[in-house]
């Protein structure tokens, strides 16, 4: 069975600097792997890369089976792999319906045309993410930080991914609000989704992932069960600064 | 399609053409005459706004477009007799050529370096057509006694309304679309675009395709209405600021705001003309148009709908 | 051929000074002035009047024409371009505006034809078989002085490398302690006092006219795209490319082939190499 992800000897340079540093593991079908690491580690930019947004300077990504290194960012989506943002780009003058519009929409300009907006989706979409039915003709200018890692998720969950790569999406929410973003990631698990998490908040975290990779300086430092990984020495230095 | 049409759209619109169809009844030939020009102006801006207006790719060079499709007509039925109802859409075809090559450079660069390139653009053609097969261009000088398509103001009233009701209904509904919704979502963030699973090149290349062809459709009726082609005109910066204005007083990326911006402009400098008849007209209208951009610059149909919206509020106060 | 050399070496002076006003605002200030060629346009007329109709001396014309691009520069960032702050679009498009309704006040004072500026200094000068006016090279060695002054104020001195850095990274620049305000303000003045100047020389040199700000704009373009933005050394070697090239395809190809080559190699650098030639960033 190809894995939905797999990843070998990625290397990124920028400039002097490695950022990535021969990095390889797999992700299996449904599961869901934490990504920890602290500040600078080099999580963000293996998100960077698997989308297409950063060419690897060497490595290989694969995405069921196919190699992807030569794909454009929109044509890796539509392979179904998706991401959020650490800092929230929603269209700034849009509602929250019309962003989460965007994400729905074909890659095809005559079904651009065509075709209605399926705006009882994009309410699905929207009210499953925790916004309330007073919020959906918001603008992002209106919403709290919050909300609009709530309307990340809600367009990454739009492109209808079968690998979700999430980059602090529990930051700056309010303990209910990480508690239905959890509840959301939880039920799309049971439907066998992929994840990809990176979070800082290793307790949200933990319920969430059935194992972990922790990376320092670019590079792999421990990858196994969530509790062997937080246990380690390596990583707990890592964090610590010791 | 999800346009979203209500009632009083269809009201709007029927409305509009029937007081505009019935114009010439009720206004002197010269008003009439006053009317074409901004009937024209209406499909130009209309064309500049389904590109720069919708997706943020603001040209300075949009008679490039305009240009190749008069000059295409002109040529080809004026030098070698070919018959109006080929010429035209040879025109249009290859203004859309013109449009392909005018982005490319869309492709690798962004934002004012796009408007740099645009207006580049307009001054290459503006010089190529002075020097370039002079026998067949006209040279510095144009061309005239170019075949006309209608007799007498009425005439031309008739067929220019119809080209620009055609034009402005299908791009606005068009722009009702998913499709407009993308297209603005360019201009809001191209990258966020490209994180949706959209392809903003895909999309940039047909609102440039479409863009110049409403364009190329405007430049060769217009060739057809005047009968005559003039470079130093057509290719000039005013025109380029009268276009940009229209669009941006009306309203950018409504379709309907240039429509109607197209009017005011060009009664506005009609209005103008006795008080100030030379190029000082565009003074005063370049004052207005600056400081009302600067304190709205969504444009009039943004002032029109929010004082609309306020006061349905007060509606619902009740 | 030494005619063509030092037509060229005239020529490409002029338009460095005319493309560096632009660029600084462009790579500091990120923002497209496309009243630019509009400082040049106003400040030879301003020229005009004080040192052909009012007879004040010639460089008297030129500090006051100097002077006043400076504050049309001043006036333009704080009434137009500050108020829109990061409205690029907005900024482009008022500039425009601004340009127009520029043109059509100096249409109302002077009139629509075309003037002939008295030479800032009378007589000529043969180089080999070459006549050259005093005017012309009074202005290329203007040019570099200017520009020399340009490039030693940049690299020396504290408000020079204040501007290097905000065009570098301006929230690292404000971070470090940089007035971003203030160094924008004086970016505007020079660059309209630089405009200026470069507008009287280039007024002499062709004609005054109301639509003559086009043709500069257009090669302080063509300069900062195929130069690349940020180093000054590159606005020069550029624009002596272009010079060049324009007076090449003058002499030897046709006069009316002048500018097209300058456009095509616009296209051309956008693109093999977006960035310019010198550039220091993507686009």
């Amino acid at each position: 069975m190809t894995k939905p992800l797999s990843i070998r000897n990625l290397v990124k340079n920028f400039g002097g600097l490695t950022a990535t540093d021969d990095i390889s593991f797999d992700l299996n079908e449904g599961q869901s792997t934490g990504l920890i690491g602290p500040n600078g580690a080099g999580k963000t930019t293996i998100f960077s890369q698997i989308m297409g947004e950063y060419r690897q300077t060497s490595g290989t990504i694969e995405l069921n089976g196919t190699e992807i290194s030569k794909l454009s960012t929109p044509a890796r989506i539509r392979l179904g792999v998706s991401r959020t943002y650490q800092v929230p780009r929603p269209f700034a003058e849009f509602t929250v319906l019309e962003n989460v519009r965007v994400g729905l929409m074909p890659d095809s300009i005559w079904k651009m045309i065509t075709e209605s907006p399926n705006v009882d989706r994009e309410i699905e979409l929207a009210l499953s993410v925790g916004f309330s039915e007073s919020d959906l003709r918001r603008t992002p200018d209106e919403l709290s930080m919050g909300d609009l890692r709530k309307l990340e998720m809600a367009r990454t969950m739009a492109t209808n991914p079968r690998i979700m790569l999430l980059d602090e999406v529990f930051a700056g929410l309010t303990v209910g609000e990480i508690d239905q973003i959890a509840k959301l990631i939880q039920k799309m698990r049971s439907e066998n989704m992929t994840f990809l998490i990176v979070s800082h908040d290793l307790k949200a975290l933990e319920p969430l992932v059935d194992d972990a990779i922790a990376i320092n300086y670019g590079k792999v430092i421990a990858q196994g069960s969530f509790a062997s990984v937080i246990s380690d020495k390596a990583v707990r230095t890592s964090y610590l600064g010791t | 399609m999800g346009l979203g049409l209500r009632w009083y759209h269809f009201a709007l619109w029927a409305g509009f053409i029937l007081v505009m169809a019935l114009m010439p009844e009720f206004v002197s030939k010269g008003t009439l005459r006053t009317m074409i020009f901004a009937n024209f102006l209406a499909i130009f801006a209309i064309s500049w706004d389904v590109l720069s207006g919708r997706t943020g790719y603001i040209s300075f060079g949009h008679p490039f477009l305009i240009g190749i499709g008069a000059y295409t007509t002109a040529i080809l039925t004026k030098r070698f007799d070919v018959p109006v109802e080929y010429a035209i859409p040879a025109a249009i075809a290859m203004t859309m050529v013109g449009g392909t090559i005018m982005f490319l450079p869309a492709l690798r660069i962004k934002g004012s370096y796009f408007a740099l390139v645009s207006l580049a653009f307009m001054e290459l053609i503006y010089q190529l057509v002075q020097v370039i097969r002079p026998d067949l261009t006209g040279g510095t000088r144009g061309m005239s006694g170019i075949v006309t398509l209608t007799r007498g103001a009425a005439n031309g009233y008739y067929l220019s309304f119809s080209l620009m009701i055609i034009v402005a209904l299908s791009m606005w509904l068009l722009m009702r679309t998913r499709l407009g919704t993308a297209l603005s979502a360019i201009a809001m963030n191209e990258e966020s675009v490209k994180g949706s699973g959209l392809s903003p090149t895909k999309l940039k290349l047909f609102a440039f395709m479409t863009s110049a062809f409403v364009a190329g459709l405007g430049g060769a009726f217009y060739v057809h209405y005047l009968g005559s082609i003039a470079p130093r005109a057509l290719f000039d910066i005013n025109f380029v600021f009268t276009i940009i204005v229209a669009t941006l007083i009306g309203g950018a990326s409504t379709i309907v705001g240039p429509m109607f911006g197209a009017f005011f402009l060009t009664f506005l400098l009609e209005y103008l003309r006795p008080f100030l008849p030379g190029a000082e007209r565009y003074l005063i209208y370049g004052a207005i148009a600056l400081l009302l951009y600067m304190y709205q610059p969504k444009g009039l149909y943004h002032i029109f709908m929010s004082q609309l919206d306020r006061f349905k509020k007060k509606g619902d106060d009740d | 051929m030494l005619e063509i050399i030092i037509q060229g070496v005239l020529l490409s002076g002029l338009y460095a000074l005319i493309a560096v006003g632009f660029t600084l605002i462009f790579s500091v200030g990120r923002v497209l002035n496309l009243a630019y060629g509009a400082y040049i346009m106003v400040a030879g007329y301003i020229y005009f009047y004080f040192s052909q109709l009012l007879g004040l001396p010639p460089i008297a014309g030129l500090l006051l024409a100097g002077i006043l691009g400076a504050c049309m520069g001043l006036l333009k960032y704080n009434l137009i371009v500050k108020p829109l702050k990061a409205d690029h679009i907005a900024v482009e498009i008022s500039t425009l505006i601004l340009a127009v309704v520029l043109q059509s006040a100096v249409i109302l004072c002077f009139g629509n034809s075309a003037k002939i500026l008295l030479p800032i200094i009378p007589g000529v000068i043969h180089i080999g078989n070459a006549t050259v006016t005093y005017n012309v090279l009074v202005a290329t060695i203007a040019s570099w002085l200017i520009l020399i002054g340009l490039y030693l104020f940049i690299k020396r001195t504290h408000v020079g490398r204040a501007m290097m850095a905000v065009s570098m990274d301006t929230k690292g620049a404000s971070i470090s302690g940089v007035d971003i305000d203030k160094i924008n303000m004086i970016t505007w003045g020079i660059s309209g006092f630089l405009g200026a100047i470069a507008g009287v020389f280039f007024a002499s040199y062709t004609q005054l006219s109301p639509t003559m700000w086009v043709a500069p704009l257009i090669i302080a373009i063509a300069i900062v795209i195929v130069g690349g933005i940020g180093s000054i050394i590159g606005t020069l070697v550029v624009a002596h490319i272009i010079g060049f090239m324009e007076i090449i395809s003058v002499a030897l190809i046709s006069p009316q082939l002048r500018g097209v080559f300058t456009m095509l190699l616009i296209i051309l650098v956008l693109v093999i190499r977006p960035k310019g030639l010198f550039g220091r960033e993507e686009l």
